[in-house]
């Protein structure tokens, strides 16, 4: 296995590449009763155009699969849903989709091998019928309906719709009800088949675990099958262009939300993680907690909690977010708008960038505090093509020049678009 | 440390962080509530040593982001202000000799006990600008459907009782408050409540006592015979029949929620098993994935995305919550109706039982994991003056048996069922 050790956060993570292609990632924490484990396939919202390795044409499914694939792998050929199996070991079992990927997981404090013997089976399992098929499409009718109450994931939405021409990362994960409807178990045996190869898929685990042991466990409880050539997805060619500056939806709310998003280029895989750090950076210093546009507009009332923000980034797309309420959310616009193009022109003050650095570097710290966390960041960094580490390596050396460059290349004004729900 | 005041500290090195927390408890009014909720609003805008927000969020960056929280709580019959800052551990900064913790225990102390106040009251400017934010606040009750109708539903049960406030007070009590007669409230506020100060992180070299004494803030604090309601239900009076509501909103999805009142004795609720058996009947009622609301309002009938059940502890009341399409609403009510009959008949099994025991169990063992949920659980603990360690937490719920479910299930009576639609 190979070990990579941080110094920082006094954490090591062994990881092995198995002969059928499966990642295995296990980051060992003596003294901790929660164990963890999560099993991700490289296949999320944004992949229903592919081709099937070995075979020459282009499959389409319908969108939501993937997050259809969740809710069903559940069901057993026995009549049990392992859900509940899980459950009845006491422990706490889940399993969520993104635009990316598709984990499963649990967390034990006991009967960590019971459960494993669950888990494994049924995530190499899966047994659809027409029945069960159908029979889902009544629950996740319900999720998808339950989301369309939520303001705050309405003007997320639009914020994507308005940023992308055509790239499914726009789409709700969930599908439409619609969508689902065209949803068959044939689709769903197809792209299990697909994606859910070992080779396409990563498992890591935390808790207190000795790294050699937990592996065999983990390599006894899998099921013969090879390796599979690559997958090839298909995006539609995404312009660099957003589609709309500006969205507006109605809906009941107290006070109206906005969601600001920034269209970016994807960054290269060397520079992943250093874009991002900086981009962390440079948000803390435009909008965070001390700068001065939010105390100003908190002060005149505009805003009344500091908006959140966040950098989205695959391979293939990028884009920053920043949402929160306001009652002027026009006026949000306009100042972020201008604050940004003042730091382009002035350049960025010295000494904030040395204390954003501290805090950022406490915060990258604190992730280490839990074993689910850790898992899912393991996870999903991976999915990126980045081990998690880095960012503790990265940040130090990480200087102002190069900020003020990932500023100019990604803080664009053209790029820039705002979405919005109120009242009326 | 004083009378009133008390240090609880938790040693444990599974974490890179130390946390601690400051709570101040005191009872619940109609009275009280808005001005705790702005005078919570109002202290971290500014202290004496660090007199603006920015200044305050620069100093916290520069501690390599430590993070100052404060919330408000209702437990029960008392209304818990809450204040947290979380910084990293020495061992895993940079550079050695920081020592993050007194900063933090002074910092913190000091944006809670020493609040930027002139002239007798607290500064003009940040009490008119919070008074709009927690007006903002309370006017935002609705976004969350899901919420507001179980908000809407304990409203309703507890009519003019503190139980039924709401913890951010209320649009038209803001009116009467101001920089002067708050700056008093907090001043009284300060010399009355019960104070727990909880320290949780890796603290073997460290002399705690030593640092908190030696904080000028803290050590100034006066003994105090501390004001608060010890928590604990209360016994309910029967009620004759249902309370049926319904209220209309620009909703999808209607939000279903019933509340069920425990009418059990004095003598049972004094018992201290009385709160793991409820916890054992809530899951199996709808507490996990196996429960009967889950299985048969979510799985079988389909009716539903969330079907769950809880057991509020402190005011003896069970409430289950689900979101369902409006036209089903007699369909799930009655489904659930039979759920809670079943219940009644003992129609569960000693497996259900053992399921859910591993499941508490489990969550119990996690506790220590997580260190606000620990610190949480102490003060819960602290608050209804008992001292069940986490150990004896345990033994409790495996101690509970069937014919003990059935009882409590046998008390339990409907009170209100309200049912939020478009």
């Amino acid at each position: 296995m190979q070990v990579i050790e941080n110094l920082k956060v006094k954490e090591k993570v062994y990881i092995e590449k198995l002969k059928n292609g499966l990642i295995v990632m296990i980051i060992p924490k003596k003294g901790i009763q929660k164990k963890y484990i999560i099993w991700g396939t490289h296949y999320g919202s944004n992949d229903s155009k592919f081709i099937v390795p070995g075979e020459e044409q282009v499959t389409e499914v319908p969108k939501g699969v993937a997050h259809f694939l969740e809710h069903k792998m559940f069901e057993q050929e026995n009549g049990r849903n392992s859900l509940d199996v899980l459950s009845s070991l006491g422990v706490n079992a889940n399993a969520f989709t993104t635009n990316t990927h598709t984990a499963y997981l649990y967390e034990a404090t006991e009967n960590f091998y019971e459960a494993l013997d669950e888990f494994m089976d049924y995530v190499q399992h899966p047994y659809f019928t027409d029945e069960n098929v159908e029979k889902e499409k009544g629950i996740i009718g319900q999720e998808i309906m339950m989301y369309d109450d939520y303001p705050e994931w309405k003007v997320y939405l639009n914020a994507l719709e308005a940023m992308y021409h055509s790239h499914p990362v726009k789409l709700d994960i969930t599908g439409t009800i619609e969508t689902i409807s065209h949803i068959d178990k044939e689709i769903l045996y197809k792209c299990y088949n697909t994606f859910y190869n070992p080779s396409n898929m990563c498992l890591v685990v935390c808790g207190d675990f000795e790294p050699e042991e937990i592996l065999k466990e983990i390599e006894k409880r899998l099921i013969e099958k090879k390796p599979e050539g690559e997958i090839k997805r298909i995006y539609e060619k995404e312009e660099e262009t957003i589609v709309n500056p500006n969205v507006e939806c109605k809906m009941e709310v107290s006070i109206p939300l906005f969601t600001l998003g920034i269209k970016c280029i994807p960054p290269k895989q060397k520079e992943k993680v250093k874009t991002h750090i900086a981009i962390e950076i440079l948000l803390n210093m435009i909008v965070g907690e001390s700068s001065k546009l939010y105390q100003d507009l908190y002060k005149s009332g505009v805003i009344l909690n500091m908006p959140s923000f966040e950098y989205e980034f695959t391979d293939d797309y990028a884009h920053i977010l920043v949402s929160g309420a306001s009652r002027e959310p026009k006026k949000f616009f306009d100042e972020f708008n201008q604050e940004v193009q003042s730091y382009i022109e002035n350049g960025i003050n010295e000494e904030d960038f040395a204390r954003i650095k501290k805090m950022i570097y406490g915060e990258y710290v604190k992730e280490y505090n839990d074993v689910a966390n850790i898992s899912r960041m393991f996870l999903n960094d991976f999915m990126r093509g980045i081990n998690s580490f880095d960012y503790l390596e990265e940040i130090a050396s990480l200087d102002i020049d190069y900020a003020k460059q990932i500023l100019v290349d990604n803080f664009k004004k053209d790029k820039m678009l705002f979405s919005v729900v109120k009242n009326d | 440390m004083k009378q009133g005041i008390k240090l609880h500290t938790i040693n444990t090195n599974k974490f890179k962080t130390n946390l601690i927390a400051i709570f101040l408890s005191i009872p619940l009014t109609r009275e009280n509530v808005t001005k705790n909720a702005l005078v919570s609003s109002i202290i971290r805008r500014g202290c004496q040593k660090y007199k603006t927000q920015e200044e305050i969020s620069k100093k916290l960056e520069e501690m390599y982001g430590a993070e100052f929280n404060c919330g408000l709580d209702k437990l029960g019959k008392n209304h818990v202000l809450k204040f947290y800052i979380e910084s990293i551990n020495d061992e895993f900064l940079p550079q050695d000799g920081e020592n993050m913790l007194k900063q933090s225990i002074e910092i913190l102390s000091e944006i809670v006990f020493n609040p930027l106040a002139e002239n007798n009251g607290f500064n003009e400017e940040y009490t008119n600008q919070e008074k709009e934010n927690v007006k903002q606040i309370i006017e935002a009750k609705k976004d969350n459907k899901a919420r507001y109708a179980l908000f809407r539903c304990v409203e309703e049960m507890f009519k003019d009782k503190p139980e039924g406030l709401y913890k951010y007070g209320y649009v038209e009590d803001l009116e009467n408050i101001d920089a002067k007669n708050l700056y008093e409230y907090y001043k009284e506020l300060i010399d009355t409540c019960k104070i727990d100060i909880f320290v949780s992180g890796k603290l073997e070299n460290t002399n705690i006592e030593q640092l908190i004494e030696q904080d000028s803030n803290l050590s100034n604090l006066k003994e105090r015979e501390p004001k608060f309601n010890i928590n604990r239900p209360e016994e309910k009076k029967p009620k004759q029949e249902a309370n049926n509501i319904e209220e209309k909103l620009d909703v999808t999805q209607g939000k279903l929620v019933i509340g069920y009142d425990v009418e059990a004795s004095k003598e049972e609720i004094e018992n201290e098993k009385f709160r793991y058996i409820g916890m054992l009947y809530n899951a199996i009622l709808g507490g996990t994935a196996t429960s009967k609301l889950f299985q048969n309002v979510r799985e079988k009938a389909s009716l539903a995305y969330t079907a769950s059940s809880s057991f509020s502890y402190y005011t003896g009341n069970i409430f289950i919550n689900a979101g369902i399409e409006i036209e089903n609403f007699e369909k799930a009510r009655d489904i659930i109706k039979e759920q809670m009959e079943a219940m009644k008949q003992g129609d569960f099994s000693e497996e259900d039982i053992e399921n859910a025991k591993k499941t508490i169990v489990s969550n119990i063992a996690g506790i220590s994991d997580e260190q606000d949920t620990e610190i949480i659980y102490f003060l819960g603990q602290e608050l209804s003056e008992r001292e069940v360690s986490l150990e004896k937490y345990v033994q409790f719920v495996q101690d509970v048996n069937k014919n003990e479910i059935e009882d409590f299930a046998k008390k339990i009576k409907i009170n209100t069922i309200y049912f939020l639609r478009n």
